[in-house]
């Protein structure tokens, strides 16, 4: 990493950090939500952002972390953190049996594809499969986790939690970029032809990035289900699922970039929450305005990270 | 028959209708340049879709060191050490030079998919053996002055070398190149023919097609030469060059004799 976004990144976390200190109940609430929305966006590029693949589902591996998590907790008392592995695993099980049979569509047929999964995901949500998921009131009693130190309080306890599963993804999302793994969804979606002749099984690196982009997102799930004690199906909608889409589209396939689009999708609604129904308007217009002036996204995917001693004399790249 | 010889028997493609290559058959020996020409729309390209996976012929046999690779999928063509190049230049357009050359790197790299997830000494090691092969090649295509640079914003003669670079970052046996010379000026073509005798001195086999008469009467040891789909001559460039069927092709009576 370079100096300057190592510096970036410190700053962030130790304003994040510091969040608690000054915010009340209502804005600590809503930091929560930047950072859990932010894991999902970060594992939505993943899929979308790198691999380019049109996957408009990504509400649904959401769902079925923090469902897995509340299941696991409420009915069968795990403790909270220990249901985590398996609020990964499962999405990530599901993400590749789910892609397998469809990773060969093309763009809109995948889209289609993937919003009729989450669709059915949510009917089977409300219509209580297996008398497990609560029917459409969804499952309350989720335990709310207390970090040492912080029992007193387990609305700041959600939002260090929050944040150091955050900061986890980040280090995914690090080590996926410098990893042979990584590069292989870039060469996906700039031309797959040109990568399978080059030697790359598609196949296996397409369902590879759902598989990683459902874990990170159900890992998202267990801490969404941590904070508001409860899960229930409408959360995990396929509109929510644009939601993330969206974001990835317009933030730019880059941390940064989708960081911006998670504030100015989820935070920004609520500073403008007195303009009640016009709060979205402002999303939208950025949104078009956005795809119109910087269609790669406001802060685009960057390349040419790579080792300095490849580079000779004083070349900086475009 | 073992040792990196490529023999097509009746390869037969069609799209439809159309019968884009017409039972052809031809041997690439080790170490061979070997030509194909034909008029447009002949089915070169289409020869070499067959060859590298990327439209499996139905009919005819592709037998490569011994093994049938007619139906193997392109990643895996790749691995038994053949790679190809296009005619429109596919490149990793956005991403730099240096990224595009790796790409070639991926099959050599020892990584598994969970070193994207946690990386272990063994595969940072890997990863930065495989960068240093990219830094070598750079060098020997002479691209390091664009490592950087984003390979879409090169001018062609650049990005074609970027593409050559790429495939043989793949460490291949043999080196399928698509009208390497198209969209080249003259300087860029002699700096061409330098690099394909360059790929040819490390033990490499070249099959090429080219619509660059004199690169090709050059460079190329023997020649297939199709029109329609269906050889109409092989042989070395002097005999292929006086061949009355060859010259009619080119030359083209646009009436049909069939
Ligand atoms: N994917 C495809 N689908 C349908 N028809 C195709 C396809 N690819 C090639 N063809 C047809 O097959 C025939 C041979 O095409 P091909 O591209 O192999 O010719 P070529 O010899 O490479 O020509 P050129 O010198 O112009 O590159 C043409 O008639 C072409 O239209
Ligand atoms: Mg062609």
């Amino acid at each position: 990493m370079k100096k300057k976004q190592i510096l970036l990144y410190t700053a962030f976390f130790l304003i994040m950090a510091l969040l608690p200190l000054v915010a009340n109940s209502k804005w600590l609430a809503v930091g929560t939500t930047f950072l859990i929305f932010s894991v999902v966006a970060l594992s939505q590029d993943i899929v979308l952002g790198k691999a380019g693949m049109f996957n408009m589902g990504q509400a649904l591996f959401f769902g079925l972390g923090a469902y897995t998590t509340a299941i696991l907790n409420a009915k069968f008392n795990w403790p909270l953190l220990a249901t985590m592995p398996l609020a990964i695993l499962v999405p990530a099980l599901f993400g590749i049996l789910l892609a397998g049979p469809i990773i060969h569509l093309r763009g809109d047929y995948l889209l289609v594809t993937t919003i009729g999964f989450n669709i059915v995901f949510v009917q089977v949500l409300q219509n209580n499969l297996g008398g497990i998921t609560g029917g459409p009131n969804g499952i309350f009693g989720v335990e709310s986790l207390s970090l040492p130190g912080l029992a007193d309080s387990p609305q700041t306890s959600a939002f260090y939690l929050s944040l150091i599963v955050l900061l986890i993804t980040f280090v995914l999302m690090h080590n996926l970029e410098k990893s042979k793994a990584g590069r292989a969804l870039h060469y996906l979606r700039e031309d797959d032809l040109a990568a399978g002749a080059i030697g790359i099984n598609t196949r296996v690196y397409k369902i590879f990035s759902f598989g990683l982009g459902a874990g990170m997102a159900g890992m998202a799930g267990t801490i969404y289900a941590n904070q508001y004690s409860a899960v229930s199906p409408e959360a995990f909608d396929f509109v929510q699922s644009v939601l993330f889409f969206s974001i990835v589209i317009v933030g730019g396939s880059s941390i940064p970039g989708i960081l911006l689009g998670v504030f100015l999708m989820f935070v920004l609604p609520e500073i403008f929450r007195d303009f009640a129904t016009w709060r979205y308007f402002i999303f939208g217009i950025a949104m078009i305005m956005t795809m119109i002036l910087r269609p790669r996204g406001l802060w685009p995917a960057s390349f040419g990270n790579i080792p300095k001693e490849l580079i000779r004399g004083d070349q900086n790249g475009r | 028959m073992a040792d990196n010889t490529l023999v097509l028997t009746n390869v037969t493609k069609r799209f439809g209708g159309l019968v884009a290559v017409d039972d052809l058959s031809f041997t690439v020996k080790q170490g061979q340049i070997y030509g194909i020409i034909g008029p447009n729309g002949a089915g070169k390209t289409t020869v070499f879709n067959c060859i590298t996976g990327i439209h499996p012929c139905e009919e005819g046999s592709i037998n490569w060191c011994g093994e049938e690779i007619r139906l193997l999928s392109p990643h895996k063509i790749v691995q038994r050490g053949i790679v190809r190049t296009f005619q429109t230049i596919r490149l990793f357009s956005q991403m730099s030079v240096a990224e595009n050359i790796m790409s070639g790197r991926h099959i050599k790299s020892s990584q598994g998919w969970w070193n994207a997830i946690v990386p272990t000494p063994g595969s940072k090691k890997d990863e930065k053996k495989n960068w240093q092969r990219v830094g070598e090649l750079l060098d020997f295509f002479d691209l390091s002055d664009v490592t950087v640079n984003a390979a879409g914003s090169l001018p062609y003669g650049t990005q074609r070398r970027v593409e050559m670079a790429r495939a043989m970052a793949t460490e291949p046996k043999l080196l399928i190149l698509d009208e390497p010379a198209a969209g080249l000026n003259d300087q860029e073509t002699l700096g061409l023919i330098e690099t394909i005798y360059k790929i040819k001195d490390l033990g490499v086999t070249i099959l090429l097609i080219e619509h660059d008469m004199d690169l090709v009467m050059e460079v190329t040891e023997y020649l297939t030469v199709i029109n329609f789909g269906k050889k109409i001559a092989e042989g070395t460039p002097d005999v292929i060059q006086k061949d009355p069927a060859v010259i009619e092709a080119y030359l083209g009576s646009e009436d049909d004799d069939e």
